[in-house]
């Protein structure tokens, strides 16, 4: 550890794959999660009842199988498997994302649940149409409700992203491992419990403040 | 129906997405694998494996295994990839063609070869037993209701439990790595650590630790390279290319610099 300062660059680049990872899962999960609500929450029977099976069996399985089934298994699909076949890090953010837009999926709808159905009536009293009553009052309040279960969802998502290193991507608890492996000292892992700590420090600022912007 | 178009729409386009940053730039080559084409040679390597293939402080994969791989890719023409794998997926990484060798102190054993296919040996290793300093441990025998600790999956374990001691030892303590075995034993919780001795010998120099090594070894054995099981093509052409590397004094310029000794492995 005497030597730390040459190895930033290193704690650097894992901390780099850890952010990307995140950041790309938290982008495609959130709209795809309210895609995954609004088709739990549609009256065509199929609809709703393959989005039940897809959220059944995403929480029902471990994110790391998951991960092993993107890289290992998609491939290995007949007639289609040659074009799900995809790089480390592309499988791994497949993984992520899926499994993460079905929890935020399931979020969603118990947002959209806590809200009185009289506000539909009473919005369309009032003249508004079905996707202004959408977006200008359904969606606002859901949000408010939903708030604290996705910054609780984000930041197991931040440390989540260490299970990546089993298909082979490098993120920071792997170079600290590494680390650890080199200088036969465990003290590298404190540099990966503080990154993790860093991302979730503004997680949590990021959240608290948006749960002050939603509150009335 | 909408809905679900609009779905597979944002799935389909997530895909694009994420295959346009992912940064694996096939040239044009028509190779379903996009971790692996015709004109690399992808080794997989468990990067947590020092002096043979280890992450340096720049983060870059290095070690001996790492040299000989270099020296053999431009022998093949081809360009070298090393590939972090995780050592239990080492077998499905292989099989499916995500890499093409496994180089990375791979032990030969009867079970190992039953599902995949290894070169000529190119070094020599032996399963020891390291202790502390002032341990009364002399030999093999003494370890008798001695706690043990080795790395779970590894030759180590084999070498152990083949040994008619290992009935009489007190427990077998398994780690994820060689480097948290010996960790471990500095701070007491095993009496001593099976490993290998190309490991013992570099942990012990890197960190001046007060380890010693048992003159009795419990195992000799010899490492390997591995490809996939109907690969003989590559092994065949690897296996001329090991032969040069043992000959032409490349191999030997490598092992001097990583051992301070030739300890490469040849049949005479």
């Amino acid at each position: 550890m005497d030597n730390f300062s040459s190895q930033i660059g290193l704690y650097l680049q894992g901390t780099l794959v850890t952010l990307s990872i995140f950041a790309i899962t938290l982008i495609i999960s959130l709209p795809l999660g309210f895609i995954v609500t609004l088709m739990l929450n549609s009256k065509n029977k199929l609809i709703s009842s393959f989005a039940d099976a897809v959220v059944y069996v995403i929480r029902g399985t471990p994110l790391l199988l998951q991960l092993l089934f993107v890289y290992f298994g998609f491939p290995l699909i007949p007639v289609i498997g040659k074009y799900l076949t995809f790089s480390r890090f592309v499988s791994a953010c497949i993984a992520f994302a899926i499994n993460y837009a079905c929890y935020f999926g399931e979020i969603f709808r118990g947002g959209l649940l806590s809200i009185d159905k009289g506000q539909w009536e009473a919005s369309k009293v009032l003249g508004l149409t079905r996707f202004e009553t959408l977006t200008k009052v359904i969606i606002p309040q859901m949000i408010r409700v939903c708030l604290p279960s996705i910054s609780n969802e984000t930041i197991t998502l931040v440390k989540d992203t260490a299970l990546v290193s089993i298909i082979g991507v490098a993120e920071i608890l792997h170079y600290s491992e590494a680390a650890v492996n080199r200088e036969g000292t465990p003290l590298p892992f404190l540099v990966a419990a503080a990154v993790y700590l860093i991302i979730n420090f503004f997680v949590t600022v990021v959240f608290k403040r948006l749960e002050k912007n939603y509150e009335q | 129906m909408k809905k679900l178009l609009l779905f597979f729409t944002v799935l389909v386009m997530g895909i694009f997405l994420f295959t346009a940053c992912g940064g694996t730039s096939d040239s044009g080559e028509t190779t379903a694998n996009p971790d692996n084409d015709d004109q690399t040679f992808v080794i997989g390597v468990d990067d947590q494996f020092p002096p043979l293939g280890y992450r340096d402080e720049s983060g870059e994969i290095v070690g001996f295994d790492i040299d000989l791989a270099k020296i053999a890719a431009e022998k093949l023409g081809m360009d070298l990839r090393v590939q972090q794998i995780d050592w239990a997926a080492k077998e499905l990484e292989l099989e499916q063609g995500n890499i093409d060798a496994i180089w990375n102190g791979l032990t030969i054993t009867p079970e190992r070869e039953e599902v995949m296919l290894f070169t000529d040996p190119y070094l020599e290793n032996e399963q020891v037993v390291v202790v502390p300093k002032d341990s009364e441990i002399k030999t093999v025998s003494d370890l008798a209701l001695k706690k043990v600790g080795l790395q779970s999956g590894s030759s180590a374990e084999d070498a152990l439990t083949g040994n008619p001691i290992s009935d009489q030892v007190q427990e077998i303590v398994t780690y994820d790595d060689n480097v948290a075995a010996l960790q471990d034993l500095s701070i007491g919780r095993t009496d001593a650590v099976v490993v290998d001795l190309v490991v013992a010998n570099w942990y012990i120099k890197e960190n001046n630790s007060d380890y010693v090594v048992l003159e009795e070894a419990l195992a000799p054995e010899k490492y390997g390279v591995a490809v996939a099981k109907d690969n003989t093509e590559l092994q065949e052409k690897l296996n001329a290319v090991l032969d040069e590397i043992k000959s032409d004094g490349s191999g030997e310029e490598a092992s001097i610099q990583w051992f301070g000794s030739n300890i490469l492995y040849s049949e005479s």
